[in-house]
């Protein structure tokens, strides 16, 4: 499937802060990104025939298809796990539309976090478990399983605590340090104020990082994702029909999905091998990617790593090869990912940290505007963007994007 | 906070009075009553299983056979949880889940639980451990790490 598909087409809403929304639904949303994405590519409803969604997506596409009047569904599947398959949804996209599936296929994410109803609260799985409140965003009442006693009566309840429990030991093993994670949060806040449309500008400096409270040690509030409200969708179809439209073809040239069996971090069992414990579960996923897209590591011009936390944008730059294992802190305190100056811009739009939050759906769009040469902070020629999936429970998801020429 | 419901510092609110135990699961508990930490291993193949699995990963073997331990390890890794997510936990914050590697237990297999009764900024990846219980209820005693 390698180069067959593109990405023609990006939209999105208003960008609300968290609960902000409100009275809008989801569905609404949703509809409007993806309305205003086929707009971009130059297309509509009766093109559409694909849906590939991923992360439970919070809208289905059947209810998509229904409330677009849509007339034949050819494709229809969101992909498990949370916003990990972020990056794989276009991959998926790509092949579905290189096996003839379906041609034109939207992807998509809205997030609306009001108090009824918040996303990312974790409560799957082992961790599911009672509480004296009886439950809520955090727990949920009942559904214990046997294995549960043995890991949730830790209290860790939230993806904050788990990426802190991989974070700590990427510091015991390799002497990361809180620095190296303020190079990441400052690095992209210097990004996202340059760019009108980030919700966070405020500027952010290492004393900053430092004065700010502690969450889940050694993690502390700025190395956490904020939180958002609003929908941003992607329309892929095949490069022959992709060169007939508006905009210059953002190829879809390898993508992995999947990660490797016993790695499965936001189980939260703590239970992965002791070389990829400290790691983004991504290492299996990357070789996949790069061997389909016949590029490596020193061929990726921008760098769109998913950063629900910022150590694991760390964990990943190793995982995708971009720093030797182990290396990442220095690799980074070094100005290696800095937008303009660095070997290797990371998350040059500010990312979920500063950007906008809408699970991974930020990082396609600004891979795609780096290539089509719109970013507001534009790598000088990139060619080559690698767009990532947030690291959690398989499957993990990285995709190449290459400018056609 | 230290009373009988509640005698370790550091344990975060209690969140369970079972064990919700089946039988893969009933000889840990059944064990730690006794105060005897205990691991269960493949029956086929001698794997650890941590958390009790019903299927052996490796083998595709069923059964467990629990082992007895010496009740010893060392900390694997830590987190010191600042910020109460629930309302419940408000009052028992910081406290310490931990991953534990115990002695006589191959593998990657790792406990997980709570320290307790050391102070946050004394914890130490790599520092050599014991196990301690909580008897929460006739059917439950929880364990606990606390420093060797």
């Amino acid at each position: 499937m390698k180069d067959k598909a593109a990405i023609v087409g990006i939209g999105q809403t208003q960008r609300y802060r968290r609960g902000q929304s409100l009275p809008r639904s989801m569905m609404d949303m949703a509809m409007e990104a993806t309305l205003s994405a086929l707009a971009d590519a130059g297309l509509t409803t009766n093109d559409l025939d694909g849906f590939a969604f991923y992360g439970g997506a919070t809208v289905d596409p059947g209810s998509m298809a229904y409330n677009l009047g849509v007339p034949h569904v050819k494709f229809a599947a969101t992909l498990t796990a949370g916003g990990s398959g972020s990056a794989g949804s276009v991959g998926m996209a790509a092949a579905v539309i290189n096996a003839g599936l379906a041609n034109v296929c939207v992807s998509l994410f809205v997030l609306q976090q009001v108090p009824t109803g918040r996303f990312g609260g974790s409560s799957e799985g082992p961790r599911k478990v009672p509480t004296a409140s009886g439950g809520g965003a955090y727990g949920g009442g009942g559904n214990v399983s046997p294995e549960a006693a043995f890991i949730s009566p830790a209290s860790i309840m939230s993806p904050g605590h788990n990426f802190s429990m991989l974070t700590q030991r990427h510091m015991y093993q390799y002497g990361t340090k809180r620095e190296h994670f303020a190079e990441v949060c400052i690095s992209q806040r210097e990004n996202a104020i340059k760019r009108p449309q980030s919700l966070r500008k405020d500027p952010l400096t290492l004393d900053d990082y430092f004065a700010a409270r502690m969450i889940s040690d050694p993690l502390c509030l700025f190395d956490y994702t904020m939180e958002c409200d609003g929908a941003i969708a992607v329309i892929t179809t095949s490069i022959d029909r992709a060169k007939t439209l508006p905009h210059t073809p953002v190829l879809i040239s390898g993508s992995g999905i999947g990660g490797t069996g016993n790695n499965a971090h936001l189980l939260g069992n703590f239970q992965m091998p002791d070389v990829s414990f400290a790691s983004a579960g991504a290492r299996d996923v990357a070789k996949q990617m790069y061997e389909m897209a016949e590029v490596g590591p020193e061929d990726v011009d921008v760098a769109l790593l998913y950063d629900h936390f910022s150590p694991m944008v760390l964990m990943q730059l190793e995982d995708f090869q971009l720093c030797p294992i182990g290396e990442s802190g220095p690799f980074v305190a070094e100005g290696n990912i800095r937008f303009g100056t660095g070997s290797i811009p990371v998350n040059t739009h500010g990312g979920n940290l500063s950007d906008f939050y809408c699970p991974g759906m930020t990082h396609l769009v600004e891979g795609v505007e780096q290539l089509r040469g719109t970013a507001i902070n534009q790598v000088e020629g990139a060619e080559i963007a690698l767009c990532t999936g947030g690291p959690s429970s398989i499957p993990m998801t990285g995709t190449i994007l290459k400018r056609y020429r | 906070m230290s009373n009988t419901t509640h005698p370790f510092k550091y344990m975060p609110a209690p969140l369970f009075t079972d064990p919700y135990a089946d039988e893969w699961t009933a000889p840990f508990w059944e064990a730690a009553l006794r105060g005897q930490l205990t691991a269960p291993k493949c029956a086929e193949c001698g794997t650890f299983r941590l958390p009790p699995s019903r299927w052996c990963a490796a083998c595709h073997a069923q059964g467990l056979e629990y082992v007895d331990l010496p009740g010893t390890g060392t900390l694997y890794s830590f987190i010191i949880v600042r910020h109460a997510l629930t309302p419940d936990q408000k009052e028992y914050v910081p406290y310490i889940p931990a991953v534990v590697s115990a002695d006589g237990v191959s593998g990657n297999a790792r406990f997980v639980a709570n320290l307790v009764n050391v102070e946050p900024e004394d914890v130490q990846i790599g520092m050599k451990l014991k196990v301690t219980w909580n008897e929460v209820s006739a059917t439950l005693t929880l364990p606990f790490w606390t420093v060797a």
